[in-house]
């Protein structure tokens, strides 16, 4: 039970920090709040499923933060060229895919070992998408593009719904199904996979066109709340997200990690800005602030890890 | 190894037993190829002007190589600088203390911080990743708690400057014996001492090396504690070549700095590496950033560049390495001394896909080479026959739209005047890049630098430096010192922008009340000056107003969109938002959209067509701007004059075009008034 170890490490901490608001300015837990900050970190809830698997997996993605902007753009241009939004997200979807697939292509097959690939990736997708904007946004949009025509009070819990729904399949996917073990044995030893019959080569590139895949969907809960789209977004989203896996607990050598802790992890670290802004902390410390927290989550699970292990 | 049939590895294979000479040819094919297309490319000044460019983020790579042979990996040295420089200024300004021992002290500093990196690994068994990405946030944001993020310390002595600007014997930079010595240093702790075999047998094996009788964890607190105090040497350097100590130094150079190290050769899983591999690596990046450069190609060309070469020489090293293996095994199973007659065919082919990747590469450095010629030269109207003259523009960064629409203006001036037009900046408003740049264009022989500053104190030296060799300087946006340009292209002033935006802000909120800011990053040096102005003008004009907060958005829509809404649920009081970067605006507006708030009104700083449809709804009340898209225009206007003799000092009146006459005080081309757009005039401006 050392995994729910952490999840429970995790939630005593989102605890405390929770509690902290109610000694700040009221309203942090009124409805309209809590909708919000859920709203701003779906996109990194959703990159992070993906990057659970990625890691569980033995691998990193350090590429997601340009692939979303390239999605984004992508999204924006087809939905500018009059296609229908459906077609727009499917389109988005599988632009990621392919991206992701070609990192995965480049570990599995080249043997690149992921960081380098993903840095590779990631400076040219970066570089790519300045050198075809020029930085500028992708403007007059079809009114059907943000929120996907709906309604807002309609599309928040709709885009909430369909995150959770996401959630729990990957989760149920991952703990119980043949297909979602195949990435812990992979992430375990990549030889003992291989002599009980699976491919791990097959399983990492599936691992990271899971992550494109996914990295896109963001993209497409991050950019449809606005008319317009920035180009230049995403920056720094993949040390976002993989502190956010970390801390809930995945090993970066790979084999561990749950979906759970992965969306603890996400509750804490967007939770901190907001309730230090409720606090009137002077944002000037929001790093700091945000640095000591990763350590201190990460450093209190070892050190439950390391007793046990004297035990 | 006695007993092996005792062929001594030739030399290539001693000195790079990682394949790094694939990083020789590419550095002889790179240095070929901008021998032809770049601008006095193959010149001893250039040579050292690489070293120059090269020095800082070697410093980092040289101490990552041994963290990475080791297995590790050290995120937080970028932050690592920043937290230096700060210590530095802070030890020296602050606490009083002589400059060689505020400088000494931040060199602890970097060791210790480094030195936590190794106790939290081997004591905590942290994984490095996770403990230095906690401490890549926990640096920097340290550095930026303690100077709230803009303060900043200059002034410092003139031999301190020269360890980043000087000279020694007037051409060979004082960087190159520093960086030399912490190399050959480095060199003999990784190749010729104990801990170099330590090093590399915990990359191989951290448990075997247990086993073995080596005392792993104080082989791996010394080796982060080198790293972080290279890191630390890299933030002194910095400061003396920027001449300002602030936190953002080195932001994002932790990425380069371990792309060379694994470029070199380094396996990131630990165990193979050398220092002169990483050397290598770092010349392939510098000389293809600073090739391109002198090739006229603007910087995301390098960073696409970069990215492949980075992949390419990679799968290169795997695939050869993968060769070597195999023909080791089948060497051990059939010993036969003729077998390394495989490797030369292996060889060969690699140097063939070697040219391959270089094609590639140029091949996209060529096609916008040419793309950018012949749109240059298209529209062949009256096109004097006399020596084009090249204006060099840079931008405080090229991905900010406001910057975007300055470009539209200045290419549309450059097409009417039959000039030709470079465009570079940081993607990220980075002093030291912007100053790079500009040395880039120094050594290519430019005719004009038109340059918006991202920071008067770091870029002044070096339009000084463009001066001496007979390049005219013009600034626009954003002035320099004085004496370091002949002509400020002046569209506001910090103060007229702050009182622009702080009457605004009070007439928006009713003349009383609560005030917040969004600003873009809390280092930003004109958004600093803007929200000096802003505070300035409020307390004089506008009493009954009051600061709350001031909030960065890091210049992202996302995380504007986000404070904003915190804020006006955080700080009931506030009636007013500030939003001072051209993204805040419309996330700010998108934010009170959303919530539906009436009661909060938005100003700030944007350009009309971001904003276009938040002023007809009523959620922005007002932007603040000149035209940006006039701006560019008559910089480029300003910039051909200056170069053509016909504006000089003294002039009074200046004519640009189809802007017509405008008005020149003293050393000052005034664009006209900061310009408030509301929804009567939004529909007027196109930009």
């Amino acid at each position: 039970m050392r995994a729910a170890r952490r999840e429970l490490a995790l939630v005593a901490a989102i605890a405390v920090v929770g509690l902290l608001p109610l000694f700040g300015v009221p309203g942090f837990y009124r409805a309209g709040n809590l909708r919000n900050l859920a709203i701003d970190n779906l996109p990194v809830l959703v990159a992070g499923i993906g990057m659970t698997v990625v890691i569980i997996s033995a691998e990193i993605d350090i590429s997601i933060g340009s692939l979303f902007a390239v999605c984004g753009a992508l999204s924006g241009l087809a939905a500018k060229a009059g296609w229908p939004m459906p077609l727009v997200a499917l389109a988005t979807l599988a632009a990621g895919a392919v991206i992701g697939a070609a990192n995965g292509l480049l570990v599995a097959r080249a043997r690149v070992p992921a960081i380098i690939a993903t840095l590779a990736t990631m400076a040219i997708l970066r570089n790519a998408i300045i050198r075809a904007t020029g930085g500028a946004w992708i403007q007059d949009l079809p009114a059907g593009f943000q929120w996907f025509g709906l309604p807002q009070a309609v599309a928040q819990p709709v885009y909430l719904g369909a995150a959770a729904a996401l959630f729990l399949a990957a989760a149920w996917a991952l703990r119980h199904t043949a297909a979602g073990r195949s990435f812990y044995a992979v992430g375990c030893d990549h030889e003992a996979a291989r002599r009980i019959g699976l491919a791990p080569g097959r399983v990492v590139l599936a691992a990271f066109t899971i992550m494109g895949a996914l990295a896109g969907a963001a993209a497409l809960l991050n950019f449809t709340r606005y008319p317009t789209i920035e180009t230049n977004a995403g920056v720094g989203l993949e040390l976002q997200v993989i502190a956010a896996v970390v801390v809930g607990g995945a090993a970066v050598t790979g084999g561990r990690g749950t979906l759970l802790g992965t969306l603890l992890g996400v509750i804490l670290l967007g939770m901190i800005g907001t309730v230090f802004t409720f606090l009137h902390v002077n944002p000037a410390w929001g790093k700091a602030i945000q640095g000591a927290i990763i350590l201190a989550a990460v450093v209190s699970d070892t050190a439950f890890g390391k007793r046990e292990r004297d035990d | 190894m006695t007993e092996a049939p005792a062929v001594r590895p030739g030399s290539a294979a001693r000195w790079f037993p990682n394949a790094e000479w694939i990083l020789l040819l590419l550095l002889g094919a790179e240095g070929a190829a901008f021998g032809v297309f770049g601008d006095h490319f193959l010149t001893a000044a250039n040579g050292f002007e690489v070293v120059r460019l090269a020095a800082e983020v070697g410093l980092l790579a040289f101490g990552l190589t041994p963290v990475i042979k080791a297995g590790g990996i050290d995120l937080s040295v970028g932050s690592m600088m920043g937290l230096a420089a700060v210590v530095l200024g802070g030890a020296w300004s602050s606490l009083g203390l002589p400059l060689w021992l505020a400088a000494a002290f931040a060199l602890a500093v970097g060791a210790a911080g480094g030195a936590f990196h190794g106790l939290l690994i081997t004591r905590l068994r942290v994984p490095p990743l996770i403990a230095t990405l906690g401490t890549y946030s926990l640096y920097r944001g340290i550095a930026e708690a303690v100077t709230g993020g803009y303060g900043s310390t200059s002034g410092f002595p003139a031999w301190f400057l020269d360890l980043g600007q000087g000279y020694l014997g007037g051409v060979v930079p004082v960087q190159l014996p520093i960086v030399a010595a912490v190399f050959i240093a480095l060199w003999v702790m990784l190749h010729r001492a104990t801990i170099g075999r330590e090093i590399t047998a915990i990359g191989f094996s951290p448990e075997g090396a247990r086993f073995a009788g080596i005392r792993t964890a104080r082989a791996t607190v010394r080796v982060y504690a080198t790293c972080g105090t290279c890191a630390a040497l890299a933030g002194i350097l910095y400061v003396s070549r920027i001449g300002q100590a602030k936190a953002d130094a080195g932001l994002g150079y932790e990425l380069t700095a371990i792309a060379a190290v694994v470029l070199g050769g380094t396996s990131i899983t630990g165990g193979r590496g050398t220092l002169q591999g990483t050397l290598l690596g770092l010349l392939c990046l510098v000389v293809l950033q600073d090739g391109l450069r002198l090739s006229g190609q603007p910087g995301e060309i390098a960073g696409l560049c970069a990215g492949l070469v980075l992949l390419l020489a990679i799968m290169l090293n795997q695939s050869w390495s993968r060769a070597r293996r195999a023909s080791q095994v089948e060497g051990l199973r059939n010993p036969d001394p003729k077998s390394p007659g495989k490797f030369k065919m292996k060889n060969s082919q690699i140097a063939v896909l070697v040219a391959a990747i270089l094609a590639g590469a140029l091949l996209i450095a060529g096609s916008n080479w040419w793309l950018v010629r012949s749109l240059g030269r298209a529209p062949a109207g009256p096109v004097p026959p006399a020596r084009r003259i090249t204006v060099a523009m840079t931008p405080k960064t090229v991905t900010d739209p406001y910057f975007v629409t300055c470009r539209e203006g200045a290419a549309e001036a450059a097409r009417e005047l039959g000039v030709d037009l470079l465009w570079d900046g940081p993607e990220y408003a980075d002093p030291a890049i912007q100053n790079e740049i500009v040395d880039g264009w120094i050594t290519k022989g430019v005719d004009v630098v038109a340059a918006s500053l991202v920071n008067p104190k770091a870029i002044s030296s070096v339009l000084r430096k463009a001066q001496e060799h007979g390049i005219s300087v013009v600034t626009w946006d954003s002035d320099a010192e004085t004496d370091a340009r002949a002509f400020f292209v002046n569209q506001a002033t910090a103060a007229g922008i702050g009182s622009t935006l702080s009457d605004e802000g009070a007439r928006l909120a009713g003349g009383r009340g609560q005030y917040a800011i969004i600003t873009a990053t809390l280092t930003d040096t004109n958004q600093n000056e803007w929200i000096r102005a802003i505070e300035e003008r409020m307390a004089a004009a506008h009493p009954a107003m009051e600061l709350a907060t001031i909030h960065p958005c890091d210049g992202q829509r996302d995380k504007a969109m986000t404070e904003a809404r915190n804020i006006i649920r955080a700080y009931p009081g506030v009636r007013v938002l500030i939003a001072i970067c051209s993204p805040a605006v419309p996330g700010a507006a998108e934010a009170l959209k959303q919530e539906d708030n009436r009661r909060v009104m938005l100003t700030g700083l944007s350009t009309p067509n971001l904003c276009r449809s938040y002023v007809h709804d009523g959620w922005v009340g007002s932007i603040v701007l000149w035209n940006t898209r006039d701006l560019g225009y008559l910089t480029v206007y300003a910039a051909a004059a200056v170069r053509d003799g016909r504006l000089k000092r003294g002039d009074s009146a200046f004519a640009a075009g189809r802007l017509g006459t405008l008005r020149v005080e003293g050393d000052q081309i005034l664009l006209g008034k900061p310009f408030v757009f509301n929804r009567a005039n939004i529909d007027d401006f196109r930009f």
